[in-house]
């Protein structure tokens, strides 16, 4: 299949280091594939280094041609290095691709990257673009492209470029901009990265939903106004709110295989209760994500069931530019006062594993078991009392969608047994989103990041784009880059149960929760798995012969 | 006549104006304008960046003088980008040359806007919208017109009759369910495959799985069937029938009272033929009126209807404009509004006319 990658590394130091680890079970194997295939090997042969046979061949091949209508969210697209949405990079993943693409098992495989090799510190990766390939408007598909990608995705001075945080050292801080030498175009199928510093992420963060591929003509435009990309759909209908139809592209040649005419991406709003009604209706093939009590609900009129365990949750945050958040004692009393199993009982059906107060997933490589939190009612009153705001009102503020909704239900009532006066707001999510960064005390769903370490740079160091929690902590954002370069999993867990310590100090968020994901579709529907990052994969999909 | 038309469309522009005015003043109110950057720019902005994404963007002059520029009577805004010289402007399309665009762009230019939450233009959006409307109501008044007349006359043909006892509890208990409760109601009886009617079908066999009507008329955007449409359309007519039918029935009592109703019995008229020639004609002026008076109230109605079944019309835009400050679309939606009432005013005083000879205009 095409989309797998063929074996350019055998083996690498540091892959048959994370295979000894595995060995000695100190990494589970999602683990072990995230790591080794990050640094260049194929799956097949991350799995041979420790004698496993590979899983990903399992993706059946459906039988060519048909229709398939997906519920999903139509929003109104704009450059995608400003992405904020997993559906924003699936309507548009059916024309502008990726380099690497970020398998349901944890490995990586390439798609417009032939392949890539990581030095031994990995400070240098060598990228090997995909021969043959070409855009739909004839030009071919080279390395300048993808060193004019880069170059773009490193430009601070974009509003809105998460991929600047994503490409991490390649970015120089004074100038905002690449660094000089940082992207070498080698040959026309080779393109160089040379880091300051070792970095563990970049390939991760080249599969993320905003590092779609863009024309090296066209980078920071609307994808909709030209239309111009590498993959084998064309989009014929475009209408936020309403629907985005797409077809197979008659006048280009696709370097891949992709199965189906036809797909229609259907939104149906924020309420699951109309998505079941559609359902019922025989208005779609295929959920975006299937929550709370419409698991069993899709399974009960037939649909097949799709589940992945993930690093996705809801945080459930203050602000700390907002008062009486800015009082380290009042969060602290919140946490105290929260019991996050029955948050996780009430707010998702216990479909997950209960968190920990800080954003670094057990499933995480480098996740470090720390002491069990502990909640105490009374406790937290007294604090809250001693911290001067016994008779504050939180004002808890969510999204009127079911998950989260019912996640801050659960948080208000334990605050609430603790003593504490709690107001909700529950906003429809056209007002909502609006302002949704700003609220004093919100909640916000998070999705699953490959390592740990890279939600930390997401969303907790100072100043960056999505710290909705406006935490910031100079010991943190330190210990955030030594973590960043350290390769080996046992000794970036040092630094990070430090890290993960400062967040439950510091008490910066609620995270209840790790979630398991769902996704239901019609039986005869192939390749519509539920995926750790929500990708619908559209070259993937098709109807069964 | 003529003067009476050229009155009433005065006093259309006139009440256009008025909304519309209304309708701009309240959605670039400072915090809605706020909130219109935020989506639009970026979310975290601050306050200083708020205002100079407004500025640039063109919410940034006097409120009268941005409506007049929306209204065509003012030229168009236009700015030249400090940074790298571009050119921003209402009438032209970024980057384009000034020169030789349009100065004036606004409603008397035939120029409605841009959509901001459909990030297309207005014009665009709205004809597709209202003619996915225009069929809804059109299958909302077949169904609702014509029975809404029937139990109205049967009813009111032999006041306090046992039929008519039936038939006036009926159409006061439609009346009085608005369409969120019957329209959650008709979902949950028809359009469920785990409670209500159609498991009880498929379990007699009459129905291969599924549900016996949709509870989502998505499809119909593309399709119109009798099982994805049937349960916007009652929940629409429902409604609006109870409260003609009881029109009509006041208007057919009245009627039966009347004196020339009595001589033609007592000629010995058949009951029939009374109903049918002598009665009907007249007791239909009444229910006309209402009948017109019905489309305003439709309008409200596939707000609730359209966003329930997930039917993406004007009702549906509406509010979805609302909801995301989108300036110019809500303002488009206003002038629709208000030329549905007012024409079908229009229509229903120069109609009374010819129904009713003792009535004159002007």
């Amino acid at each position: 299949m095409p989309s797998t990658t063929t074996p350019h590394l055998a083996t690498h130091p540091a892959a048959e280091m994370y295979a000894r680890e595995y060995k000695a079970g100190q990494l589970s194997r999602r683990e072990f594939l995230v790591r080794s295939t990050a640094l260049g090997l194929s799956a097949a042969a991350a799995y041979s280094l420790i004698g496993l046979k590979p899983a990903i061949a399992q993706r059946a091949t459906p039988a060519m041609g048909g229709r398939l209508r997906i519920q999903q969210g139509v929003l109104a697209l704009k450059d995608p290095r400003t992405y904020d949405w997993s559906e924003h990079g699936n309507v548009t993943r059916g024309l502008i691709e990726y380099l690497v693409e970020y398998n349901r098992d944890g490995s990586f495989s390439g798609m417009l990257l032939e392949g890539w090799e990581a030095n031994e510190d990995a400070t240098q990766y060598t990228l090997r673009v995909r021969p043959g390939v070409t855009w739909n408007n004839g030009d071919a598909f080279t390395a300048e492209d993808v060193a004019a990608n880069f170059t773009a995705w490193c430009d601070t001075t974009v509003e809105g470029n998460s991929m600047a945080a994503r490409m991490g050292g390649l970015v120089d801080a004074d100038s905002g901009q690449a660094r000089d030498g940082g992207i070498v175009v080698v040959d026309d199928l080779t393109v160089q990265i040379n880091l300051p510093t070792p970095d563990i992420t970049l390939v991760p963060g080249m599969a993320d939903y905003p590092a779609a591929i863009m024309h090296r003509d066209l980078i920071g435009t609307n994808p909709l106004d030209h239309g111009v990309g590498t993959g084998a759909y064309r989009m014929v209908d475009y209408q936020v709110g309403i629907s985005a139809r797409m077809e197979r592209n008659p006048d280009h040649t696709y370097w891949g295989e992709a199965y189906l005419d036809e797909i229609t991406f259907i939104d149906l709003g924020t309420d699951p209760a109309a998505w079941f009604a559609a359902a019922e209706a025989g208005e779609f093939d295929m959920t975006y994500q299937t929550v709370g009590e419409f698991v069993d609900l899709f399974s009960a009129v037939g649909w097949e069931r799709s589940d992945v365990t993930t690093g996705a949750t809801v945080c459930v945050r203050p602000n700390q530019l907002n008062a009486p958040y800015d009082n380290v004692e009042v969060r602290r009393a919140i946490l105290e006062a929260v019991d996050l199993s029955v948050v996780l009982e009430l707010g998702m059906n216990g479909q997950g594993t209960v968190g920990e107060n800080h954003h670094v997933c057990p499933i995480h490589p480098e996740y470090a078991e720390l002491p069990a939190q502990v909640v105490d009612k009374a406790a937290a009153l007294a604090r809250l009392q001693a911290a001067g705001h016994g008779d504050a009102n939180f004002t808890l503020v969510s999204l009127d969608d079911g998950l989260t909704r019912f996640t801050c239900d659960a948080v208000a009532a334990q605050m609430r047994d603790a003593g504490m006066t709690v107001t909700r707001e529950v906003l429809p999510g056209s007002t909502f989103w609006n302002d949704w960064l700003n609220f004093p005390f919100s909640a916000t769903e998070w999705n699953h990041r490959e390592l740990g370490v890279q939600i930390l740079n997401l969303a907790y160091r100072s100043g960056v784009a999505w710290n909705e929690t406006a935490f910031s902590n100079a010991e943190f954002d330190q210990l955030l880059d030594e973590a960043n370069g350290i390769q080996d999993a046992d000794a970036r867990r040092e630094v990070m149960a430090r890290l993960q310590q400062i967040m439950q100090e510091d008490a910066v968020t609620i995270v209840p929760y790790w979630r398991s994901l769902f996704r239901h579709y019609r039986p005869g529907v192939v390749n519509a798995d539920m995926h750790p990052k929500f990708e619908i994969n559209v070259h993937h999909l098709g109807l069964s012969a | 006549m003529a003067l009476f038309i050229l009155r009433r469309v005065g006093v259309m522009a006139l009440t256009a104006l008025c909304l519309t005015f209304v309708v701009f003043f309240l959605t670039n109110l400072a915090p809605n304008l706020e909130k219109l950057a935020k989506t639009q720019g970026n979310a975290r902005m601050s306050d200083a960046e708020v205002i100079s994404w407004l500025d640039r963007n063109g919410y940034g002059g006097p409120l009268v003088v941005r409506y007049g520029e929306w209204l065509g009577v003012v030229p168009g805004w236009l700015r030249e980008d400090p940074i790298n010289g571009e050119w921003r402007g209402r009438c032209i399309t970024r980057g384009q040359n000034p020169e030789g665009a349009p100065r004036y762009c606004g409603l008397l230019q035939g120029d409605l806007g841009y959509s901001t939450v459909s990030a297309a233009e207005v014009s665009s959006i709205i004809g597709g919208r209202l003619q996915l409307t225009g069929i809804l109501m059109f299958w909302a008044f077949a169904v609702m017109v014509p029975s809404a007349l029937l139990v109205g006359v049967l009813a009111g043909m032999r006041e306090g009759s046992r039929t008519d006892r039936t038939l006036s509890t009926l159409s006061i208990a439609t009346t009085a369910t608005p369409e969120y409760v019957s329209g959650v109601i008709f979902i949950v009886l028809l359009a469920s495959s785990q409670v209500g009617l159609s498991p009880l079908l498929v379990e007699w066999g009459w129905l291969e799985g599924g549900t016996l009507f949709f509870g989502s008329a998505r499809s119909a955007m593309d399709n119109v069937t009798f099982w994805n449409f049937t349960l916007p359309v009652m929940t629409i007519a429902l409604y609006g029938m109870g409260y003609i039918a009881r029109m009509t029935r006041a208007s057919m009592a009245e009627v039966m009272t009347a004196q020339y109703i009595r001589t033609a019995r007592l000629k010995g008229v058949s009951f029939r033929n009374i109903v049918l020639k002598h009665a009907l004609r007249n007791a239909l002026i009444a229910p006309f009126t209402v009948i017109m008076l019905q489309f305003p109230w439709l309008l409200t109605g596939v707000v609730i209807v359209e966003t329930l079944f997930n039917y993406n019309g004007f009702g549906w835009t509406l509010v979805q404009a609302a909801s995301n400050n989108d300036i110019e679309l809500l303002l488009a939606c206003s002038i629709v509004a208000v030329l549905v009432v007012l024409v079908t005013q229009l229509i229903s005083d120069i109609g009374y006319v010819f129904l009713n000879p003792r009535i004159r205009i002007s």
